[in-house]
């Protein structure tokens, strides 16, 4: 059988790192983030937990991906299997940006706070609620949910880093045993993270379904990152060879099924509570469905689901590199918003868009291609000595 | 590479030194040879059951619906358990056939074939129950959007009818899935059977199949679509069953996770089901150089993680029943675990949550014992979930003047008995007369199918010497 | 030939190569339609990946056919739901508006995929010409063996480049391992 070779050069040049720019990027949006925490401190605290919820939700969807390929041994995503293990390998620093929102929680949750003149219904249920939601125990869940995601994507990063090194095919079963355990503390993690972070901002409204929802959102939208990173190492003359059609056209064909089962976790989360119309659960939706939050729900159904599920629906369309890169920037564009459209009804009673959103965005964007480009370029960009590299480049 | 401490190369799909042609005649002369005894016994069995089967529906259409233990508060009862239980079965069928071909399994060749023969009987057991269960079965035709001399039409908004449409529409694809992958596999009966009546009945059903490439071509898009058609299929199929507990406003069964919870389960009973029949099959056709253990291995494997899948919801379903603050949620859970049905639901947590973890070790998931007791607690299990969910939210409900402990008749109990008597007959009958593996398929996962196999001048390349399998 | 003899009374179908692997059907299947041969085909025990390639297949129109069966069983499970539900017979459930189009979906979707299915399966028969129980191939005993380990075209006398003997020796030069002549 005929082997095909690597005929790249795998290593990410310094000169091709777009690093500086997003430093620059970075250092403007946290400057004027910190100029919107001292004007407005409430809508800083509401525009950086979007931003956060928004990036983090790449990384941890990422640790997910590696952690499947391990344990599936898949082949045809070798090849790109190092950009979704160093966003995860960097899970660690969301620690340090997780302080601002510990910090800002009694803006951001009104279950840290007495609940003043509301109705004594809420203080039954906050009494209730409160062995679960109290600061203390937030903050160990926190510490938790972030020990175990940062162990297991520093961990399996470097095990593919030593693999690069050595070339000892044995790491591939180090990894595919911790991969196991890790799926399912990750399950569990993510979840509760998602409850913790999203749905806690109305304490009296819950739904078993929310983990599973933040997750799947997730995933269909890292899928277009990933294809939009692809996108611009090519523009850049990297990996030409190495990640080809065939594998853009892969990761088209995931994008489109997790569009499909995104859309299938989001509709059948709205339709129960649409169904049994309980008031307790409908409120949710309500206030989402209120005044200008509606024109921006229904931009997060067609920007997600209907016009991606349509446009991808042919198989030429998912490597078609112009349509993929329309879809991909529309997914992430309402990836973003349907975040937004998740916090921001909280603090806002219609839609606006605030310049601090934007600030904080442009800080996190910063920071996270930033730190994805630095560590990216200091290994190779493909794990080299994988057991399986040949048989995903023979990929056609 | 200089070291390979003990990296596991993975193994090829079919054991032995196997061409083409003894694949076919491996697969086609389990057709051929004359029927065994164990097969006469079994069907003789299974026959009996069927009998029983009709003896109990006769009953209950004669009688009607009072004798079975429904009362006041649990309207549903086994009928509905069965009902979810042997749908889900079929789910994995599905599964098999057209998810891992989308995900490029290669493996499921081996299986998917019985797999999805297991799917089209467990529906029919299924489409039973709700079609008896509503009294008068002779104007059951009043579910389909008939004009009538009433004018009235059914009602779209009711999840009973979704799962009318959803199951119906999932047994014709799942015929047509089965029937597709198998036209190839009938014109080799075609070619090779003796008997005349033989060869003309397959080459019937065979629809003039050549093996053309003209005929290849369109055939392997029909199947890729009909896999692309049959996974969101299956998908709705069990959340359109999970609609039917979960639209309503009962504590227990009105939770957001219901649909991808029962879907996980599904598959979780399903491959339980098809790992029971495998492990029995290969034994008896001696088929393990084509169902190995590698494949019980991943079968295992799948099982482990969607068992977990579904540890994972009763785990949220709790959580949130306490967290949502709800007092009916909080009761009904609490009830759940420590009420009268509390024997059931420790049942189904220890089948469904504690005993898959077993295949956490390697050693447990290549064993053949291990693998098939685990199979069948793993369908008790699920079968006891289904009825904890129905009959512990309905026997108590708001109101505790009504409360009753359910238990199901003597007629409830042999009907069930009895749908095993349906699932075995047809399954011996496809074990007895159709190819139960993928003929064509096999063959396209073995090496030499492959034109890149061989050299440039298209000889048999130079025989390498094979690495011993160190035991 | 051993069969020559009697070709003065029955007409050629066309000429049945055999060769020994997939790599030698596939060559010579691309040297077919190299050569301009139209009415051919290679047959196998099973699809053999890359052969639409070396025959230089179009792609299959069945996804046009599904889609358009699909778009059916869309439009009208959905205007079925909508004429009963609020023109024919309207009834108030739930105080759900009567074009309740969350509640519209599962049999809309079922009904999708229901019409493609058949739009798959029917749809691939019509394209196949099955069925069609009858095929002159099947005059050939060798033939029966396709379905089992061997490889083979056939040119059909029909093809305008067709000739006995010219053709006999492009599909031996081809790798056959043997060729034998099909009558009608």
């Amino acid at each position: 059988m005929a082997k095909t070779k690597l005929i790249d050069s795998i290593e990410f040049p310094a000169e091709k790192s777009p690093l500086k720019a997003f430093v620059a990027v970075g250092a403007i949006g946290i400057l004027l983030s910190l100029v919107g925490l001292v004007v407005n401190t409430e809508q800083f605290m509401y525009s950086y937990l979007t931003s956060f919820a928004f990036f983090i939700s790449f990384a941890l969807a990422s640790l997910f991906l590696v952690m499947i390929h391990h344990i599936t041994r898949s082949s045809w995503g070798i090849t790109i299997r190092r950009i979704p293990e160093t966003f995860s390998s960097q899970l660690w620093i969301y620690i340090l940006l997780f302080i601002p929102i510990l910090l800002g929680m009694n803006y951001l949750y009104a279950w840290t706070g007495d609940m003043g003149d509301r109705h004594p219904f809420y203080a039954d249920l906050l009494d209730h609620k409160s062995p679960y939601l109290n600061t203390a125990f937030f903050i160990v869940r926190n510490i938790i949910y972030f020990a175990v995601w940062s162990f297991l994507g520093y961990k399996l990063y470097q095990y593919s880093i030593k693999m690069d090194e050595t070339g000892d095919w044995g790491i591939d079963n180090a990894m595919r045993k911790i991969s196991a355990p890790g799926i399912l503390l990750f399950g569990f993690t993510v979840a509760f993270a998602s409850f913790d972070w999203l749905m806690s901002l109305r304490f009296d409204w819950f739904s078993t379904m929310w983990g599973v929802y933040y997750f799947a959102m997730s995933f269909q939208a890292l899928f277009a990152f990933l294809i939009l990173i692809v996108f611009y190492l090519h523009s850049k003359g990297l990996l030409l060879n190495t990640v080809t059609k065939a594998h853009i056209g892969d990761m088209g064909g995931w994008m489109f099924g997790f569009t499909v089962f995104y859309a299938y976790i989001a509709f059948s989360q709205y339709f129960l509570i649409y169904y049994a119309t309980i008031p307790e659960e409908t409120l949710w939706f309500y206030v989402r469905f209120e005044d200008n939050w509606s024109i921006i729900a229904a931009f997060i159904l067609f920007g997600r689901f209907i016009i991606p599920f349509i446009v991808l629906l042919g198989r030429p369309a998912k490597s078609n590199f112009k349509v993929l890169k329309f879809v991909t920037v529309l997914i992430l564009v309402s990836h973003l918003i349907e975040v937004f459209w998740i916090v921001m009804p909280t603090l806002h009673a219609d839609f606006k868009l605030h310049w601090i959103d934007i600030a904080t965005f442009l800080g996190f964007a910063g920071i996270f291609l930033g730190l994805f480009f630095y560590q990216f370029s200091k290994n190779s960009m493909i794990p080299k000595n994988d057991p399986k590299l040949a048989e995903s480049l023979n990929k056609h | 590479m200089s070291t390979n401490s003990g990296y596991v190369v993975e193994k090829p799909l079919v054991k032995g030194n196997h061409t083409f042609s003894s694949i076919t005649a491996l697969v086609a002369d389990i057709v051929e040879k004359p029927t065994p005894l164990w097969w006469y016994i079994a069907f003789g069995i299974s026959n009996l059951l069927l009998g029983l089967l009709f003896a109990m529906l006769a009953y209950l259409i004669w009688e009607g619906t009072g004798v079975w233990g429904l009362n006041n508060t649990v309207a549903w009862g086994w009928a509905i358990i069965n009902f979810v239980w042997w749908v889900g079965i079929g789910h994995a069928g599905t599964l098999i056939s057209a998810i891992l071909y989308l995900f490029r399994q290669g493996w499921r060749t081996a299986i998917n074939r019985f797999a999805e023969a297991m799917t089209i009987f467990a529906v029919m057991c299924a489409g039973i129950f709700p079609a008896v269960h509503v009294g008068r079965i002779w104007v059951i035709y009043w579910i389909f959007p008939l004009p009538n001399q009433m004018q009235m039409w059914p009602n779209f908004n009711s999840p009973l009818l979704w799962d009318v449409f959803a199951v119906s529409t999932y047994f014709t694809v799942s015929l047509l899935f089965w029937y597709v992958g198998l036209v190839p596999d009938f014109a080799t009966l075609r070619d090779r059977v003796k008997s005349k009546l033989g060869a003309k009945i397959y080459g019937f059903f065979a629809l003039g199949w050549t093996g053309g490439n003209r005929q290849w071509q369109h055939y392997e898009k029909s199947y890729l679509l009909l896999a692309g058609l049959a996974t969101p299929l299956v998908l709705s199929v069990h959340t359109i069953v999970s609609f039917d507990f979960a639209v309503s406003i009962i504590p227990g069964w009105h939770t957001t996770i219901f649909p991808p919870y029962f879907v996980a389960g599904a598959i979780f009973s399903g491959f339980a089901m098809v790992m029971t029949l495998m492990l029995i099959a290969r034994k008896i056709y001696g088929l393990e150089d084509i169902m190995t253990d590698d494949h019980m291995e991943k079968m295992n494997i799948i099982i482990l993680v969607t068992g977990w899948m579904v540890g994972f919801a009763y785990i949220m379903e709790f959580f949130i029943a306490w967290y949502g603050g709800v007092e009916y949620e909080k009761f009904a859970f609490v009830n759940r675990a420590f009420g009268p049905y509390a024997w059931a639901y420790w049942i189904m947590m220890f089948c469904n949550v504690v005993a898959p973890n077993f295949f956490w070790f390697k050693k447990m998931r290549r064993s053949v014992a291990v693998s098939f007791v685990l199979s069948i607690v793993v369908n008790i299990g699920m079968w006891f979930e289904r009825f904890v969910i129905t009959v512990t939210s309905l026997a108590q409900d708001f109101i505790p003047g009504s409360w009753a402990y359910y238990s199901p008749t003597w007629v409830d109990v042999l009907t069930y008995v009895g749908t095993f008597g349906l699932f075995f007959t047809n399954f011996l009958l496809f074990l007895r007369f159709m190819p139960m593996v993928a003929i064509a398929e096999i063959k396209m996962v073995l090496p030499q199918a492959d034109p890149h196999y061989y050299d440039e001048d298209g000889n048999e390349p130079e025989p390498v010497e094979q690495i011993e399998e160190s035991k | 030939m051993s069969t020559k003899e009697k070709s003065n009374d029955r007409k050629v179908y066309g000429l049945l190569a055999e060769y020994a692997n997939p790599a030698k059907l596939m060559r010579a299947a691309k040297l077919s339609n190299r050569a301009g041969y139209k009415k051919y085909d290679a047959y196998s025990p099973f699809p053999i990946h890359g052969m639409d390639d070396a025959m230089g297949l179009k792609n299959s129109k069945l996804g046009w056919i599904v889609l358009s069966h699909g778009l059916v069983g869309f439009a009208g499970g959905l205007a079925l739901q909508i004429w009963t539900s609020s023109i024919a017979y309207p009834i108030n459930i739930g105080g759900k508006p009567f074009v309740n189009i969350p509640a519209f979906i599962p049999v809309t979707f079922e009904l999708t995929i229901l019409l493609s299915a058949f739009g798959a399966v029917f749809g691939m028969f019509f394209l196949n010409n099955m069925p069609k129980h009858y095929n002159t191939l099947f005059n050939s005993d060798k033939f029966a063996r396709v379905t089992d380990d061997k490889f083979f075209i056939c040119v059909e006398a029909s093809d305008d480049m067709f000739s006995l003997e010219e053709t006999e020796k492009f599909l031996r030069d081809a790798g056959a391992t043997d060729v034998e002549v099909i009558y009608e």
